[in-house]
């Protein structure tokens, strides 16, 4: 080859090409989204994150948690990840266009966190730490304790024996979802298997609880959709809430034997307890548990981690995106099952 | 022709001495050696730390507990950790040593402005030591290959400007009209390299784009530095050694013109099959995934062409080390662009995205590629700049086949392993944590492999630092892997 200007204008113009092709030009279509509202103006989706989430992004990507989840739904022809529950309908770029950074992920060595905040069970932001409430106040509302909740109704058996029934049921989220409509009280604490959704349906209103039960389980068979993992395990905070991410970052394998995730301990500092355990302090058991009178507790860099999680939900319904399931309305029960239990509080 | 009767050097140098083509290029050989040698001992002694980091990230990933106590020495930051030591410490620097040789021998001038370099090499040093302090330290952006905090990454660009400039003032000095096809590939390279790091520095951190685009930037980004920066550099260092080694021009220079354009049009474009059925419009995808099936044309037009160039001289691969670690990574070239078209396909990438197939992938185009040319460059690039010739035939020969079944068996455990992953995870009646489980094996077995390459590079490092302090051999005859004498060649030699 003679001459260099061929050369050089050769290398640009290649170049160039790629880059206005896969950068520039997405860019135009579909760079400059907005949050999808109703006709009202109203129901605005999504929503600004706040400072805290956003430090938990930081977190998130400088502990290296993006090289093993991933952060996004693909749609179900392309993959099991909603018959694995991991997001009711697949991710959309609207859903990410307040997150900076964005981390959809490279690699799956452990579950898709997309919307790992929709699981947390109902109301578990306002009560007061569930490891100091016992099971006692709760006797009045909820019948018999947990293991025998399957017995009023056979049609609820199901949902308590299989472990499925946490994430079959209607559980991801919503402020109207049957479950936090009938038990605004906290999550039934550690000791159960099985808590959340499960219970919250199971004494209040029957009625609800045997419509929902069979409609969920027909859409999980239990057997073939194996077992949730992890699994709710005894003595802990119920799945998916705050202060069981917190245990889970501390010691994952307290939670799951088979967990490979690392333990994040040094995001989390052992103190002296002055006078009373703090409210954030961890519920660790066994050879996990700190010394008699001392605690531990989360940095701020853990709590905004976990603050990030709880805030991952693409629950809410997209114009653009087909719900997967005949539940397109904002119904809280986005489950897959169109739950005739799961339309009416709103 | 009978193998063991054809020169092994480059022709001119069994010439009668006092030959001025070769006095020029000991000449030339000469003025590189300040810069090269620093580029070289650089890389060597980051490729060292990063071999030691990639053990423990791969022992960790199978064993969590691993001294996960300590923030710094957590595996979600010791692997950012490793990746960037290998991809700007060794790869870059090792890279440029040679692309710097190349341009020097090939423009047929004395390197000029060596001081541009010595500064360069310092502060890219400098860039990489303080972005992988800040990795450590918890500073890392997560964004493959761009995780460097923005004050690493400042320095590199002023560095790699350095060398850039360099570049283009000593194409103004040289000498002949023609421009060989390595110079293609290296301008190329030095000229893609600037605007690729800015724009994704720019689009990502500076003026951020909207959501999801940061991912499609991303991916954009780390594709195109394997492709035109470390497969444009090694490319070119295999066009120039294997015709060099063998004493024979290249091929067709027909076939290197196709094969360089249609590498600079397609390989550019690819990239977004990693978003496949992700949140993006389906075309970007499925763009990447038509622009990788293209990349077959230059794998092709390459393949063959360094093929019928080596034809009837393969047995020569017994004697040169520079031949068989060169010859090895040009034909991994064709390996690493076959494996990527396999697993772009959408009905493959289905089940291997997300898993450690794609880890497979990127050590077959950095190491089994990338890296093995390099190791060819520099095993016969030193001794010229030393004056010594490699003390120990069995030290490489070591060093090769470590290297070799090293790669081999980390890319076919990760590839198994991933496509086990994948089709366990895209089993929903399997539990998640089957999918995780049933990989594991393969990452002890990949483990194992680290091991291999553990060994072969302290090997190459304790060799290249005995040349480095003089103690190689003192001989007109360079370091053959087998003695050719017993075969009756001694004239040729």
């Amino acid at each position: 080859m003679k001459g260099l200007a061929p050369l050089f204008f050769g290398i640009f113009g290649t170049f160039a090409f790629s880059w206005v092709g896969l950068t520039v030009i997405p860019n135009w279509q579909i760079g400059h989204l907005n949050p999808q509202s109703d006709e009202e103006g109203t129901d605005i989706y999504p929503m600004p994150q706040s400072g805290m989430v956003q430090w938990g992004a930081h977190v998130y990507a400088a502990n290296g948690c993006v090289y093993c989840h991933s952060e996004q739904v693909r749609a179900e022809y392309a993959g099991a990840d909603i018959e694995r529950k991991w997001g009711v309908r697949r991710s959309a770029p609207r859903d990410y266009i307040f997150e900076r950074p964005v981390w959809l992920g490279k690699a799956r060595m452990g579950q898709d966190l997309a919307n790992i905040g929709a699981r947390a069970p109902k109301e578990e932001e306002s009560p007061s730490p569930t490891g100091s409430a016992s099971p006692a106040p709760q006797g009045a509302a909820v019948s018999s304790p947990p293991p025998s909740a399957g017995s009023p109704s056979p049609a609820s058996l199901p949902a308590a024996t299989a472990p499925v029934a946490p994430r079959g049921s209607p559980a991801p989220k919503g402020p109207g979802s049957p479950a936090a409509a009938v038990s605004p009280s906290s999550p039934l604490p550690g000791g159960t298997v099985a808590a959340g959704p499960g219970t919250g349906v199971a004494s209040p209103s029957p009625a609800a609880a045997a419509k929902a039960s069979p409609a969920a389980s027909p859409a999980t068979p239990p057997s073939p959709a194996g077992p949730p993992w992890p699994e709710q395990t005894a003595g802990l905070p119920p799945m998916y809430s705050a202060a069981w991410h917190h245990v889970h970052l501390y010691s994952p394998r307290s939670i799951n034997l088979d967990s490979n995730m690392p333990s994040y301990r040094f995001l989390y500092q052992a103190r002296r307890i002055s006078d009373a355990r703090s409210s954030d302090a961890l519920q660790l058991t066994g050879s996990d548990a700190p010394p008699e009178g001392w605690e531990i507790v989360p940095t701020y860099d853990a709590k905004c981690l976990v603050a990030y999680m709880m805030a991952l939900n693409q629950s809410h319904p997209l114009k653009e995106v087909k719900s997967s399931g005949a539940a397109p309305a904002a119904s809280p029960a986005a489950s897959p099952s169109p739950a005739p239990g799961g339309q009416p509080p709103k | 022709m009978n193998p063991a009767g054809i020169p092994l050097k480059e022709p001119s140098v069994s010439a009668a001495a006092g030959d001025t083509g070769q006095l020029e290029r000991a000449v030339i050989d000469a003025s590189t050696r300040v810069p090269v040698l620093i580029f070289y001992t650089s890389a060597v002694a980051w490729l060292i730390l990063g071999t030691l980091l990639a053990g423990f990230v791969s022992f960790k990933l199978h064993t969590p507990d691993l001294l996960s106590d300590i923030s710094f020495l957590t595996w979600g930051r010791v692997r950012p950790a490793h990746m960037n030591v290998m991809v700007y410490g060794w790869a870059s620097m090792a890279g440029m040593g040679t692309a710097i040789w190349l341009m020097a021998r090939l423009c047929r001038t004395v390197l000029r402005y060596p001081l541009l370099l010595v500064a360069a090499a310092g502060f890219w040093n400098l860039g990489v030591l303080l972005g992988v302090g800040g990795i450590l330290l918890g500073d890392s952006t997560g964004y493959q290959w761009l995780e460097f905090p923005s004050y690493a990454a400042i320095i590199l660009f002023v560095a790699y400007t350095l060398v850039a400039s360099w570049a283009v003032l000593m194409f103004r000095f040289r000498r002949g009209e023609q421009i060989y096809i390595t110079q293609w590939y290296l301008l190329g390279a030095f000229l893609w390299f600037p605007w690729l790091y800015a724009a994704g520095q720019l689009m990502l951190f500076v003026v951020p784009v909207q959501g999801v685009l940061q991912a499609a930037v991303g991916w954009w980004y780390a594709n195109n530095l394997l492709f035109l920066w470390f497969g444009a550099i090694g490319l070119g260092t295999a066009y120039y050694m294997i015709p060099k080694v063998i004493g024979r021009p290249v091929y067709s220079y027909h076939l290197a013109t196709i094969g360089f354009w249609s590498y600079a049009l397609f390989s550019s474009w690819t990239g977004m099959q990693r978003l496949v059925d992700g949140p993006f419009p389906a075309w970007m995808v499925t763009a990447s995934i038509a622009a990788t099936i293209l990349t077959l044309i230059p794998v092709a037009t390459v393949g063959l062409n360094h093929h019928m160039t080596m034809q009837g001289y393969f047995p020569l691969m017994r004697y040169s080390p520079t031949l068989r670690f060169t010859v090895f990574g040009a034909m991994s070239y064709t390996v690493f662009s076959l494996v990527g078209v396999l697993i772009s396909l959408r009905s493959v990438a289905r089940y291997v995205n997300f898993t450690q197939a794609s880890i497979a992938y990127s050590h077959l185009g950095l190491y089994a590629f990338f890296t093995m040319v390099i190791f060819g460059s520099m095993y016969y690039i030193v001794p010229r700049l030393i004056g010594r010739e490699w003390r120990y035939a069995s030290l490489i020969k070591l060093h090769f086949w470590a290297s070799a079944y090293g790669i081999g068996l980390m890319t076919l455990m990760l590839l198994a392993g991933g496509f086990l992953q994948g089709a366990s995870m895209e089993n929903p009646s399997l539990a998640f944590s089957e999918s995780v489980e049933s990989v594991l094996p393969y990452l002890r077995g990949r483990s194992l492999s680290g091991i291999l390459l553990t060994v072969s590079h302290f090997i190459f490092a304790y060799h290249f630092g005995l040349m480095l302090f003089g103690l190689g051999r003192k001989s007109t005859v360079p370091t053959f892997l087998n003695p050719v004498e017993a075969e009756g060649a001694e004239a040729h030699i």
